[in-house]
């Protein structure tokens, strides 16, 4: 069996709510399908080996020769390594035994959070906060839109910048501590040596010497007796940063509290590396015997690290007259340096619940004076049980940033609740940072019922963020151009930070290439699923294909959100099974047995009564506008339209917003072509009516034929063209629609023909065209422009024109300006247009030439 | 002449309400040489300091110090005028000085106020030897002593960006604590504090710093909200840049991912050796390598246009300057290089970001641009031959006026994004005033901690108010920044008046920093011991986070010798100015210096605040005049006796106790008595009236008097 092809899947899905790699493998002989499923649970268990939590996996047919595997993921990067290793060994071997299991965990500690920053984002998830990492480093992004937190490490947004710098100043920080009475060692700043040692004799031995600025304890001396070490440690000292502190040292063992916002989380008692001799092995021997301890590990992945002899360690060693090839006696504790950090071997002892009240409030004071929502306070102190005052203890340091580590997984003790500390600090309770979110599929009407939405929500005053097939928008701006319906546009709406609420516009293609842009959504409002559209492409062959994909917005909305659905499409109804939260139907036909069952049972429906578009509830009608009042349905006149509005309310009203402003919001929306390019514009010229539209499947067709028959006119006549990457079966339906339908039709072939030979469309659709029984007249245009302008040149009073417009802006601008110059000039249309008409073909049908 | 000491008086004194320092200066023999009796010193010193002239002195008009000169006027006095006259030619103007004889024969206090009190010593100490040399006919140095004076006030005093926010804030009533002799200030006081760091606040996100930091993260994330950026992305290799550039089109820009104010950028690049180069020299500058992956080094579409810099503001753009083209003209006689060198003798040029201009240098990129034009730093350009010697140099014009909306909203979401409270945008456009996709115009950096001098001192254009902008944002209308502020000055009892106010506030909800002789306080909790009546103890009163009011202890000495750690005052108490005369320095001063520093509180009470004042004391009665707020008075004396009662007819507060009973005219309103048990008729002034200054002071910010006797009965004892 071998791998063809690997898509990651990273939001709700075909498959899975969850992540997943879908993998499409073909088979080498007999198919296999149980072997296949052992791959791919192999690959989930190679990731479990390295730590994430994963659990969904699959193997399901396609074809004789093919499957498609499914494989959940946390990490991108190693599934995909996981997934080859599990392709390319023997299953017989233990998932512990694979040679390369090292590796991957490497590459797994290389690319996950590390610990402290996997706390935090674990914590918000478990509350329901969406995660995002910005970077492949440390900078996470919490919730959506303006209501966004990020933090990067244990730094949250609120981390002050000026706080920080005070803290890296620790004789400043000293000062502020020592100004609200929190028990500092008293020091001064040295400029040389001998300054160095005076304040050391002032100050009264033993002394710390440390750099001014400086982290994880460079250059830190302590304990120093004499005027040779002083020297020494201030050269040290000098050597990290130009100034230099001389301070009391402190009797007592090093502690870290942890203080997040105004509350002490954790505390742990730090020692620095050290070995217990046996009278037999050398400092050497026992550093390499501890460090074969499983604690021990080379990363911030276990709760130990490795003991080193490196210089710091030999120097420190070379100051008790040692060397590693010195034998302590049996029981005789050896330090191997003085710094106490988990990165150099140090261990910590988990203290949290003896912590003295007192030194809490200290600590606690000291993170506000520096003015730190994240703080490490570090403490020197004999007992951490007893006010400073009586063990004479003092804060030495506070930590921007501070690692979380030592807390988390302590060497002995217990660990702390931390990550949800942070994100206790940051968010209120049930505050899950969300935006609301509204996703919109289905085959027709997904823009106009986004755009319809998204003007409904911003009447109400909230700034919304819009994807669609025509752009991002945010705050009626658009940001970005080009077909938007796709889940990087979704993320970059809901990652934008003036977004109140977001209506996206999800398409089949996006949900199919990556899956949906988000986890969950408040409402999916499916507009249909007709007669399908794009059948024939990436596997989704049947129209209930189509129909599972559409449904993958409904599976992914909330359990206190709403699917939104078309009654009166059956394969839409069957979707109300997979949806968590609740249903909503709309349909214009308030006896729809879907209606009036889901009525009965007490749910929520969008219909028209009386002419009046409602929502209903029960026996409860709440009207919201006559329908022919509405602009968007032409005087009553555009049935699909109607739909759009019936399902735009339903998401309107499930999202909460009071009625007025559902009512201001369907009456002010319009579909113009400033508006709405290409939706259903509607513009007369002399007597005649041309409506330009983007539709270009057989359900639009037929709700564009249902509209247009309630225009009067004499003769329809449309421009249209199918798309190449279409089913032969499903341009030949087209075809033969356009003939049941029109009087004329300007056919032409589309630049890119999506992988179709030059004439092949055009074939097609003569296929169609014949097996109608109508016989209209065909003619064929060499470009959509050519084709729309000798429709054009043609027009007479009374004609209804269609104008599919595919190149949207440059169809609408071309149209526009035609009747523009028409209107203005004295030259008639036809004359401006003529030789559009010169380049047409008779196709098909009619009588007498062109 | 001798200078024996001085004394930093770093808040309000008994010589003005503004910081200054003061000096004891010994005249010596020169008592007897008043300026009249020194040959040829006047004209010697005009000539030297002609804008001395300048100097109205108390004559009250130009000229005037000139005709002290010539009149006959003490050393000491030139010394005070003097000392301001250096401090403005190298720094910046100063408007108070005093000159005072003390009890000692030709000792006198000279006074000159201070922004730093470092460097006004230093130009006093700088004055005096000006002074002696002309006394002596002896050469001075001035240049070169101002510029050592001008690279001192650099160093010492703020900076000029945090000054303007400083100077906003004292505008609009919001009073400023120095934390740290450099930029470090903290706006407010006690819990109502803010924080600036230069142009840094409190709630400027660390976080976010670090994602301007890091340019490729930036562009990403501004590009995913829509602003307008280059395109482009990190590489990782020389080759990899040169296959970047390829793939954007030339021509490219090439930067280290997180370089600061343009250092090692080279911008229009076309050729895959100047692209290569561009790279190795990035590659150097950058400090941390990417935060994602590569080697720190970013190439981008070249964006065409004028550079602009836009500052953000919360949400919306206060100003925007452009940089020209740096271009020097040709003589026909200079090399580059000697051009150059005239250049940069222009004294508005220096080495850092606290001047206008900075200095042109001729490293690698500018030597490139050079090559590019055909030409090396010993080409000698023909006469009015124009030498680009730099794509975008200083910003010195302001064009906050021409900013389009559109630019501006995109400045602000972009700050917005990246999540900065303060930052200056980069803006790549040829005009500023049209929208930026017309013109493809993009936003290429945001800066943390952006300067602020180029919009307070355009070279062309206007000024703008940067410094209101970062205060507006950080107090909105309407907040001083102050909580409740308490000063008990007086010669006795003022202990027990700051312990009562303090309790008394304590019970109205307050966590009260308290100084006093015995102790710095929050709520009964003792922070420090020792006395803490003095200015540093007050000023960690008012540095405390958690002090929601804060009750101070005010002693005359500390007033003297450091003035007043505050600014301004709620409330001043004086309790009484008995013994005031053994508190004065023998040979120095007398008793009215004393009863000037007892009185320093009530000369900086709010004007809707209360001076309390002892109504038994005649010198304390006089000191009502001097109060800008509402004065209460408190007193053991009979309602009838005067000025008590033409107080109280006039409609003021007042305190008056008739044996243990209280009675208390709010506004001329009497209140029902207020019993104090622990007063009684044969209790002794002296312990009456700390009692009764608290209880007064309590009252007028608002305590009821019912409360109050419930308070005064469960705590005086």
């Amino acid at each position: 069996m071998k791998i063809e092809s690997v898509r990651s899947l990273r939001g709700p899905n075909l498959w899975s709510n969850q992540a997943v790699l879908e993998v499409m493998a073909s088979f080498d002989g007999i198919p296999d399908l149980p072997h296949a499923r052992r791959v791919a649970r192999r690959a989930l268990e190679l990731q479990q080996a390295v730590g994430f939590s994963v659990s969904f996996c699959d193997a399901r047919p396609v074809s004789e020769r093919q499957c498609r595997l499914l494989v959940q993921y946390t990490e991108e990067d190693v599934a995909k390594r996981a997934l080859e290793l599990a392709f390319s060994h023997p299953l017989s071997t233990p998932v512990s035994e694979v040679g390369e299991l090292p590796t991957l965990k490497a590459l797994a500690e290389e690319v996950r959070l590390g610990p402290s920053t996997g706390s935090i984002v674990r914590a918000a998830e478990r509350r329901g906060i969406p995660a995002r990492r910005l970077t492949s480093g440390s900078l996470v992004q919490f919730g959506m839109g303006s209501r966004m937190r990020r933090i990067w490490a244990a730094e949250t947004d609120s981390t002050s910048a000026v706080a920080e710098a005070i803290a890296q100043d620790k004789d400043l920080t000293k000062t502020l501590l020592a100004a609200i009475g929190v028990p500092v060692p008293e020091g001064q700043v040295c400029a040389t040596a001998e300054q160095a040692w005076a304040a050391a004799l002032a100050i009264g031995l033993p002394v710390a010497v440390k750099p001014r600025k400086g982290n994880q304890g460079k250059g830190v001396s302590t304990a120093l007796t004499t005027r040779e070490a002083v020297i020494t440690a201030f050269e040290i000292a000098v050597a990290h940063d130009g100034e230099t502190i001389v301070e009391r040292h402190l009797n007592g063992a090093d502690h870290r509290l942890l203080v997040i916002g105004d509350r002490l989380v954790a505390a742990a008692r730090r020692e620095p590396p050290s070995v217990t001799g046996d009278g037999k092995a050398t400092i050497g021997e026992l550093v390499a015997k501890e460090n074969q301890n499983p604690l021990r590990g080379d990363d911030h992945s276990t709760s130990l690290s490795k003991l080193r002899l490196d210089a710091i360690g030999l120097e420190h060693l070379a100051e008790h007259g040692l060397t590693p090839a010195s034998v302590p006696a049996a029981g005789q504790t050896v330090w191997l340096r003085r710094n106490a950090n988990l990165s150099t071997g140090g261990s910590a002892t988990d203290v949290t619940d003896t912590v003295h009240p007192e030194v809490a409030a200290r600590a606690i004071e000291a993170a506000r004076m520096v003015g730190l929502d994240v703080a490490g306070i570090d403490i020197v102190a004999t007992r951490i049980d007893q006010p400073l005052e009586v063990t004479r203890g003092a804060i030495v340091e506070v930590n921007a940033a501070p690692g979380l580590r030592m807390h988390l997984e302590p060497s002995s003790g217990k660990g702390r609740a931390v990550g949800e500390a942070i994100v206790d600090m940051m968010f209120s309770p049930g505050d899950d940072a969300r935006i609301p979110i509204v996703a919109v599929t289905g085959t027709n009407g997904k823009t106009t019922t986004t755009r319809c939405i998204a003007h409904i929500l911003a009447r109400s005053g909230l700034r919304v963020g819009m994807t669609c097939t025509d752009g991002i928008y945010v705050e009626g701006r658009r940001i970005d151009t080009g077909d938007c319906s796709g889940p990087k546009s979704a993320r970059a709406v809901l990652g934008h930070p003036r977004v109140d609420a977001a209506v996206l516009e999800t398409a089949r293609g996006g949900i199919l290439r990556e899956g949906l842009g988000f986890d969950l959504c408040d409402v999916a409002v499916v507009t249909n699923v007709g007669e399908g559209d794009h059948l024939g492409l990436n596997g989704i062959d049947e129209i209930r294909d189509l129909a599972r994909v559409k449904a993958v917005p409904v599976r992914a909305v909330s359990a206190r959100g709403a699917a939104v659905l078309n009654a009166d499409d059956p394969l839409v109804v069957e979707m109300a099974t997979q949806c968590r939260g609740t249903v909503v139907y709309f349909s214009r036909n308030p006896s729809s047995p879907v209606l009036i069952q889901h009525r009965a049972a007490g749910g929520t429906v969008v219909t028209v009564i009386d002419g009046q578009l409602a929502i209903a509830r029960g026996r409860h009608v709440t009207p919201v506008g006559r329908i022919d009042q509405l602009p968007l349905t032409v005087g009553g006149r555009v049935g699909f339209q109607i739909d759009n509005l019936l399902a735009s309310v339903a998401a309107a009203h499930w999202l909460g917003l009071p009625i007025e402003a559902i009512r201001t919001g369907v009456r002010s929306f319009t579909s113009d072509i400033a508006s709405a390019p290409g939706r259903f514009n509607v513009l007369t010229h002399h007597g005649s009516t041309i409506v330009l539209d983007y539709g270009h499947n057989s359900s639009a067709l037929l709700a564009l034929n249902e509209a247009l028959a309630k225009f009067p006119h004499k003769r329809r006549k449309v421009v249209y063209t199918a798309a190449g990457d279409r089913r032969d079966f499903d341009i030949r339906r087209q075809a033969e629609l356009l003939a049941g339908f029109f009087d004329e039709i300007y056919i032409y072939e589309d630049q890119c023909t999506r992988g179709r030979v030059d004439g092949e469309i055009i074939r097609l659709m003569r296929e169609g065209f014949v097996s109608s029984s109508r016989s209209p007249r065909v003619l064929q245009a060499p470009g959509e422009m050519a084709a729309i302008g000798a429709a054009i040149a043609r027009i007479e009073p009374g004609d209804l024109l269609l104008c599919q417009v595919d190149q949207v802006e440059e169809a609408l601008a071309f149209v526009s300006g035609m009747l523009r110059q028409a209107e203005t000039s004295s030259r008639p249309l036809a004359q401006m247009t003529a030789h559009f008409a010169a380049a047409l073909m008779v196709v098909f049908g009619g009588i007498g030439g062109a | 002449m001798q200078i024996r000491k001085v004394f930093d008086l770093n808040g309000p004194n008994i010589w003005s309400n503004r910081p200054a320092i003061e000096a004891w200066v010994d005249l010596g023999h020169f008592e007897e040489l008043p300026t009249n009796k020194l040959p040829g010193f006047t004209e010697r010193l005009m000539a030297q300091l002609p804008s001395l002239l300048e100097h109205r002195c108390s004559i009250g008009e130009r000229g005037g110090f000139l005709q002290r000169l010539e009149t006959g006027t003490w050393l000491g006095h030139v010394l005070e005028h003097v000392t301001l006259e250096l401090h403005s030619l190298a720094y910046s103007p100063l408007g108070f000085g005093r000159a005072r004889e003390t009890l000692e024969y030709g000792v006198y206090k000279v006074v000159v106020r201070a922004e730093d009190a470092g460097f006004a010593q230093l130009c006093m100490r700088s004055a005096r030897e000006l002074i002696l040399a002309t006394v002596d006919g002896r050469p001075f140095d001035l240049d070169a002593e101002l510029k050592r004076l001008r690279i001192e006030g650099g160093r010492r005093c703020l900076g000029p960006g945090t000054k303007a926010i400083v100077d906003a804030a004292q505008a609009r009533g919001i009073p400023h604590l120095r934390l740290t002799d450099g930029n470090l200030v903290q706006l407010g006081y006690g819990k109502a504090q803010r924080r600036i760091w230069t142009a840094e606040s409190d709630r400027t996100s660390a976080v976010a710093e670090s994602i301007a930091q890091d340019k490729d993260l930036t562009r990403r994330m501004l590009a995913a909200a829509g602003v307008p950026v280059p395109l482009g992305r990190a590489v990782t290799s020389a080759s990899d840049a040169w296959l970047a550039a390829q793939e954007l089109g030339e021509p490219v820009v090439v930067k280290p991912i997180d370089g600061n104010q343009g250092r090692a950028v080279s911008i229009r690049l076309d050729t895959e050796d100047a692209i290569r180069q561009a790279y190795e020299l990035a590659a150097k500058e950058d400090r941390h390598g990417a935060v994602g992956s590569g080697s720190g080094v970013i190439v981008e579409r070249f964006v065409p246009g004028r550079h602009h810099r836009v500052l953000v503001v919360g949400e919306q753009a206060i100003a925007s300057v452009r940089g020209e083209a740096d271009v020097l003209t040709g003589d026909g006689s200079s090399s580059i290089r000697q051009l150059v060198e005239q250049a940069n003798l222009d004294p508005r040029r220096g080495e850092d970001d606290t001047w206008v201009l900075t200095k042109i240098e001729l490293g690698p990129i500018a030597l490139e641009l050079l090559r590019r034009q055909g030409l090396t730093l010993d080409s000698v350009p023909d006469p009015g031959q124009e030498v680009l010697i730099q794509h975008h140099g200083d910003l010195t014009v302001d064009e906050t006026d021409e900013l389009h909306p559109e630019v501006a909203a995109m400045c602000v979401l972009a700050a917005q994004t990246i999540g900065l409270d303060i930052a200056g945008m980069d803006v790549v456009a040829q005009d500023i005033g049209l929208p930026l996709a017309e013109q493809g115009g993009a936003v290429i950096e945001v800066n943390a901690s952006p300067g602020l001098l180029a919009h307070l001192k355009p070279l062309v254009g206007k000024p703008r108010p940067v410094g209101e902008a970062i205060v507006n944002q950080l107090f909105p209308a309407g907040e001083l920044g102050r909580v409740p502020l308490v000063a008990v000055s007086g010669t006795r009892g003022r202990v027990e008046v700051t312990q009562l106010v303090a309790r008394g506030l304590a019970l109205s909800g307050h966590q009260v920093a308290r100084a006093d002789s015995t102790g710095l306080y929050l709520g009964e909790r003792l922070l420090r011991p020792g006395t803490a009546a003095d200015a540093a103890g007050a000023r960690r009163a008012l540095m405390n986070p958690s002090a929601s009011a804060a009750v101070i202890e005010v002693s005359e000495l500390g007033t003297l010798e450091a003035g007043l750690a505050f600014d301004l005052c709620q409330i001043a108490i004086v309790t009484s100015t008995m013994g005031a005369e053994q508190v004065a320095r023998p040979g120095v001063e007398d008793r009215t210096a004393i009863d000037k520093a007892i009185r320093a509180p009530i000369d900086v009470v709010m004007p809707d605040g209360f001076g309390v004042l002892n109504a038994d004391d005649p010198v304390v009665v006089a000191m009502a005049e001097k109060c800008t707020g509402h004065v209460v008075w408190f007193g053991l004396g009979e309602v009838e006796i005067t000025p008590m009662q033409r107080h109280i007819a006039a409609g003021g507060s007042a305190l008056v106790r008739l044996g243990s009973q209280l009675f208390w005219w709010e506004r001329g309103q009497k209140s029902p008595p207020i019993s104090a048990a622990p007063l009684t008729e044969s209790t002794p002034g002296h312990a009456v009236e700390p009692v009764m200054a608290a209880a007064a002071a309590l009252l007028a910010v608002g305590v009821s008097p019912a409360r109050l006797e419930e308070f005064l009965n469960s705590s005086v004892c």
